[in-house]
């Protein structure tokens, strides 16, 4: 990449710790609360819970007695928060200042929204936070309460638990995300939930915290620690997964008939904060032909499928967001037939991402893949190859 | 396998090199294989990964992506952004499983009429050696 940041953002050494007795949830509102009442937000986006309800949604909160509905780490991911920052911030610049708590995941997903200019950073402050995953969102819609009670399990243990989403399992960027994606991130780890640590990641998250009053002072090693123990743990499962995926995938067909029992209803493109399209190739008219053709197309296979287009709308989709998928499992939740989608795609990305060397939503300035290049990359797939034909010559 | 049997390829020609290319062996009556369907575009950066993965899913037996030499390109960099794209479906066709062998990329210049006459007549017989897309008898896709 020409014009991509070399140097790798270094984990601060100093942050704040806070003690966390009042509980996790409770004083990371209060953090909040007070920026807002410090009029140092004009707004919070930040997922809450519909009273007298069990559904989770966003929220840009703006009154401050209204920081009851909210909950910073809810059990399920019910609209990616990139796509929720992206509903109101891409027509243009605010005047106002907002802050926005995000899992990483939807952090890195409104960094690759940044990058194709759907959402607009300015003025907006990005929380990230420890995420611990989050739960099928079918397991919590048909018993919220049960779900409920194994997710306060797994964030209490910070263990791996089979009931949490597979791409949650695996997930590589669950913590800080080393670059120049979110301002401020707040540490759940360390001292296992008796602290919590904010960790400044960029110069306006460290003003954010002198602001408040928190300053730098306090070393952030435990939860450093913790953290990488983690991270270890989940860097062994994710070879396996990828491997397994891998192996399904190379039999016979195999991506086709993972695909097979798909109802064409295009849920995981729409829930995907991705498939920013406002007009989907696969939603035109551009793919309806007179009734004729499909007679002809039966008649030369001796069948044809209805509705058309299965397979050619998921690897059309996956050619075209691949290369930017944070694996936040959104589709995978979102699938009424139960299709593997994102853990499909997460091998995928995992594979392809490499290729370029690239990791979507880690740095505002790297440029996407397929709007970069460089004239002397990727000469051995050209017919002829170039690059080496012509290197001799520049070098007279 | 079947002497008889002809490929079906579908290559996107870029409008300034490849297709001028290709028109110039037209004119000068090279042997063009007529397995090749030729699609104009504007520019190689024009071809989006959706047309190659639609031909090859549609039962293409080869799809060419042809364009511009390096820094030969009428836009300037469509080409290497073409060389991207086909590095993404190149990776993607390797990770599903599916063969590889039927895309490929390909640089012609206008002026290289014999090229373009060789590339088609070799890439055909070696369509003609993996024979027919699987995908053009598949019903479930």
């Amino acid at each position: 990449m020409s014009h991509q940041k070399k140097e790798e953002t270094i984990i601060p050494e100093k942050g704040t710790v806070l003690s966390a007795e009042k509980g996790t949830k409770r004083v990371i509102l209060d953090i909040l609360k007070k920026a807002l009442a410090e009029n140092l937000f004009d707004a919070v986006l930040i997922p809450a819970q519909v009273p007298e309800t069990e559904a989770y949604s966003w929220i840009l909160l703006q009154d401050e007695s209204l920081f009851e509905w909210a909950d910073p780490l809810p059990p399920v991911m019910t609209v990616q928060g990139g796509r929720a920052l992206s509903s109101f911030s891409k027509n243009g610049e605010l005047e106002q200042n907002i802050a926005a708590l995000l899992r990483p995941c939807e952090i890195r997903a409104a960094i690759e929204l940044f990058k194709l200019k759907q959402v607009n950073l300015k003025n907006i402050t990005l929380i990230s936070l420890d995420c611990p995953g989050a739960m099928p969102l079918s397991n919590y819609m048909s018993d919220p309460q049960k779900t409920k009670k194994d997710f306060q399990h797994i964030l209490e243990k910070w263990e791996n638990s089979e009931s949490l989403r597979p791409v949650c399992q695996v997930c590589q960027h669950f913590s800080f995300i080393d670059g120049t994606a979110a301002d401020l991130h707040i540490g759940l780890l360390g001292d296992k939930n008796k602290n919590i640590t904010l960790i400044p990641s960029s110069p306006k998250g460290k003003k954010l915290l002198d602001q408040l009053e928190f300053g730098t002072k306090d070393s952030v090693e435990k939860w450093k620690t913790e953290k990488q123990q983690l991270a270890n743990e989940k860097i062994k499962r994710i070879d396996a997964f990828n491997r397994e995926w891998k192996k399904k995938i190379n039999q016979a067909n195999g991506f086709f008939n993972e695909f097979n029992p798909c109802i064409n209803c295009h849920n995981c493109m729409n829930v995907c904060p991705m498939c920013y399209c406002q007009q989907c190739y696969f939603d035109s008219q551009a793919i309806n032909f007179k009734p004729e053709a499909y007679m002809q197309k039966a008649e030369q296979k001796g069948a044809l499928r209805f509705p058309l287009n299965t397979m050619l709308f998921h690897i059309g989709r996956m050619s075209h967001m691949v290369l930017s998928c944070v694996s936040c499992g959104a589709c995978e939740d979102a699938c009424p037939v139960s299709i593997p989608v994102s853990q499909l795609f997460s091998m995928v990305s995992d594979q392809t991402q490499k290729e370029f060397k690239y990791t979507p939503g880690m740095n505002r300035e790297d440029a996407l893949p397929l709007q970069d290049f460089t004239e002397q990359e990727f000469c051995e797939v050209e017919v002829p190859d170039e690059c080496h034909e012509k290197a001799p010559e520049e070098a007279k | 396998m079947n002497s008889k049997y002809k490929p079906n390829i579908i290559a996107f020609l870029c409008n300034w090199c490849s297709y001028t290319g290709a028109d110039l062996a037209g004119t000068a009556r090279m042997k063009i294989p007529s397995s090749i369907k030729t699609i104009r575009v504007m520019c190689s950066g024009r071809i989006d990964a959706l047309f190659v993965l639609k031909a090859f899913l549609k039962g293409a037996d080869g799809v060419m992506m042809m364009g511009c030499h390096p820094g030969d390109c009428h836009y300037q960099k469509g080409n290497y952004n073409t060389r991207r794209r086909y590095v993404l479906l190149d990776n993607l066709f390797k990770t599903l499983g599916l063969e590889k062998k039927r895309i490929g990329l390909w640089w012609v210049s206008a002026s290289e009429a014999n090229r373009y006459a060789k590339v088609t007549n070799e890439y055909t017989e070696e369509i003609k050696k993996l024979g027919p897309n699987p995908t053009s008898e598949e019903i479930f896709l």
